[in-house]
Formats: structure tokens, sequence, C-alpha cells
């Protein structure tokens, strides 16, 4: 059978969302598609729209604010998608961790496909996580991913607070209530 | 038969305008550019992409904004009436309009409303071309303005206030507020997605084509010029293209219909008196 699997990886519409960055890796995504590194070769489009976006690339460590927003773009985003975490902040909550405003990366409310470390992540190596994020692009499904909501206590540890065990999914709320 | 041949390819030709352009805009920034199919690549990925459905209005307008697109090229291509093919464009600017309004969207309904007021701004200069092309040829077959030579020279002034549309037909700096892609993201084209964001993502071929094949009326029977005028204006707008900024939209509606519309009007008045 014909399949058009191939033309994802040709043209990736990329989607940038700022969950509380301090630019830092915003620059450099914008830094990517600048005559220098001219990501637009591979057919890349920064469209700012989710509806006809590829790739969700987030930057900043997910503030308390941000998180919802966050998850109305994932799931407004239509299969097959990825998700790509920028800079150190957005894989782990980097020097921001256990703050408490903070929720320590995107991991705890959407699946991540590529993580970018750096801080900031350097343009080659948004690039490097781009091309990886195609690969994967390609191997996808048109199947719905279950995004991760938060909605539970925070629990505390030694003195210091994490919600990373208290992710919950989306479904298990709805059945709560 | 190569009329019909003309017609189906249409939205081809078309893709391959805006693949060229997209590279001519990036090597006047100094960059490499995406290659000349990628038109057809990002076609090829968005019929395999989910679709969300807002509302089913919503989609079939979409669907037939294109559709009453491909008919104008085609009226275009086949020679009949000028003033039928400016109005059945009209027409399927206004189904684009309706789809921008059948959804709750509220940057759907600001793009709807500067399409609109764009439309008011140029359809003017559109109709007074059409005008200007009878008093010229005796005729609003686009056929008969085909077989005439060249009408440049006479109509230049209406000539420069249909090189002020373009921009707003093709979403091109500075006149590109209905789309303005930073502010209201895309303005009507916000909620389609998938197959029928293809469709509008085609129409804009389509409109690439129904642009320049109006452009080349002002060549009349010569061949040649109409390449090197068509060619002319496509480098044209794309330097002003790369070299301006979006202006706001009362801006765009003043400057296009106090120039333009004055430039028409002086031609007309020309053409009938002088």
């Amino acid at each position: 059978m014909f399949s058009l699997n191939k033309y994802r990886k040709k043209s990736p519409w990329i989607l940038h969302y700022n969950a509380g960055s301090c630019n830092g890796c915003d620059i450099e995504i914008l830094a990517c598609l600048s005559p220098k590194y001219d990501l637009e070769r591979f057919g890349v489009i920064n469209t700012g729209n989710p509806k006809q976006s590829d790739i969700f690339l987030v930057t900043g460590p997910v503030t308390f604010r941000s998180r919802e927003r966050l998850i109305e773009l994932y799931t407004q985003m239509p299969e097959p998608k990825v998700v790509v975490a920028v800079g150190s902040c957005t894989c782990t909550g980097g020097v921001f961790r256990d703050m408490y405003n903070v929720e320590d990366g995107i991991d705890i409310y959407i699946p991540v496909d590529v993580y970018i470390p750096g801080c900031a992540a350097s343009p080659e190596l948004i690039i490097d996580g781009v091309v990886q994020a195609l690969d994967i692009l390609e191997k996808k499904t048109k199947e719905m991913e279950i995004p991760f909501k938060l909605f539970k206590e925070a629990t505390t540890k030694k003195g210091i607070t994490s919600r990373r065990e208290s992710a919950l999914k989306i479904g298990e709320n709805d059945e709560k209530n | 038969m190569i009329e019909m041949l003309l017609i189906f390819l249409a939205p081809i030709i078309g893709g391959f305008v805006y693949g060229f352009e997209r590279i001519v805009r990036a090597r006047m920034q100094n960059r490499q550019g995406p290659p000349l199919l990628q038109p057809f690549y990002d076609m090829l990925k968005l019929i395999d992409k989910q679709a969300f459905i807002v509302n089913p209005y919503h989609s079939i307008l979409g669907i037939m904004h294109f559709f009453t697109l491909w008919v104008v090229v085609a009226f275009i291509i086949l020679g009949q009436n000028l003033l039928y093919v400016i109005f059945l464009h009209l027409l399927s600017t206004i189904f684009l309009i309706l789809a921008g309004f059948s959804v709750k969207s509220i940057y759907s309904h600001i793009g709807s409303n500067r399409e609109l007021l764009a439309m008011i701004a140029y359809e003017p200069i559109l109709i007074m071309l059409a005008v200007a092309f009878f008093m010229i040829n005796g005729s609003f077959d686009i056929s008969a303005i085909r077989e005439n030579p060249s009408s440049i020279f006479p109509l230049i002034l209406l000539f420069l206030a249909f090189l002020m549309v373009i921009p707003i037909k093709l979403k091109k700096s500075p006149f590109d507020a209905t789309e303005a892609h930073q502010e209201i993201v895309g303005g009507v084209e916000v909620e389609f997605s998938g197959v029928f964001f293809e469709f509008l993502y085609m129409a804009k071929w389509l409109e690439y084509f129904f642009v320049y094949s109006l452009l080349v009326l002002f060549a009349g029977n010569n061949l040649i010029f109409a390449i090197v005028l068509a060619l002319f204006t496509f480098l044209v707008v794309n330097l002003v293209d790369n070299a301006t900024a979006r202006i706001k939209m009362n801006h765009l509606i003043k400057i296009v219909v106090t120039i333009g519309l004055t430039l028409g009007m002086l031609n007309l008045i020309g053409l009938a008196y002088v």
C-alpha cells in the first residue's frame, strides 16, 4: 500500500509554547529559523496554530499558571504529533526545581518524545533534537496518546515538595467526579 | 484540449509558483530555502493528519471556497467574461468569510472582518479594471482582450493600482493584516485542520494562478511581454514583501482606497475624455 508516512518527515510544522521560560531557549529557537541555521530548508514552518502543527516545542519549567494552557495546546494538536522539551528547565525543572510555583518539567503532564538539555539549549542541539523527533514522528500512529493532568496534592519527602509522583492520568480524574 | 489540461493542472502550477516563491524569498534573506516541491510535501502530509471538524458547515464552506476559485481560474483559461470572473471570485471570498464567521473562535471572526474590509478596499479596483478593459477592447470577454495588442500604456495607472491589490490577495507584506500570522494566527484559517486545511492551502495556490493570469491580461496578445511582466511583478511583490513590515488594517484601507481608487478613476476619466 502506498504510504504517506515519509512525507511527515519532509514538512514538520512547529508550534512553540513558552511555559514560563526565561526566554533564553525561545531566542535560540528563533535563531534556528534565522539565516545562519535556516531550519526552513527542511520544510519547517513556525505556525503558531496548534491545529495545523506536528511538532510541539516547549520551553520553560511549566509554571503553575501555564499548565492548563500546556495541556489545552497539546490536546488541540491533531495526531500524529511529537513533543520536544527544549532546555534543562523543561526536562527536569532545572534551577527552578521544587520551587513552590513550578511543576518540574513538562513530562508530568504530557508524554515527551525528545529531551534537549542545555541552559540555554544551543541551536545545533535543537536542530539535532528536531531531526530525532522527525524519526519518531514517522513511526507514530494516528491513535491518541493520553496526556497527564495534575489534580492530587503534592507530596513532601524530607522537607522537599515534589509533584512528580502525584501526576494523574486524564481519565482518572473524570472517574472521581 | 490544452485548455482542459491547464484547468486540471492549475492548482499544481500554482503550487510550483508558491514553492518557487518560497525559494526566492529565502534567497533574498540570504537563506537556502525549502525545496521546490515543498508545497506538495505539505499537502501529502496534511492528507495523513487527523482532521478536527468544528462544525460541518465550516468545513464544507472551506471546500466550496476552493472549488469556486477553481471555477474562476477555469473561466479565465477558457476566456469567459471578465466581469463574471471578478464577481465569481468575490463569491469564493464570501464563502471563506462565512466559514470564518461559522465558528466561535475570536481569531476567526477578526480574520473574517478583516477579509471583508480588505474586500471593500480592493474590489472597486478590480471592477474598474474590467470597465477599463471594456473601454479599450469593446468587450468584457477575456478571449477578446487576449487577441488585442498590449494595453499597458493606456492602463498604466490602473496597473499601478492593481500592483497594490496583489499583496492583499496573496497575503503579503505590507498588506497582510487579513492573515497576520503573529497577531491573529492566520485569521480565517485558524480552525481548519488536516484535510480541510489542505483545501485552503490549495486555494492559496489557485489565488496565485488567478492573480497572475489577471496580470498578464495587461500584456494582451504579446506572449513574451506577458512573461516579462509576470516575472517583473513577481520579483517586485516579493522584494516589497521582504522589505516592509505589516501595516494596520485601517491604514491598509486608507492607502488602498485613497491611492488605488484615485489612480483607477483618473485612468477611467482619461480613457473616456482624452
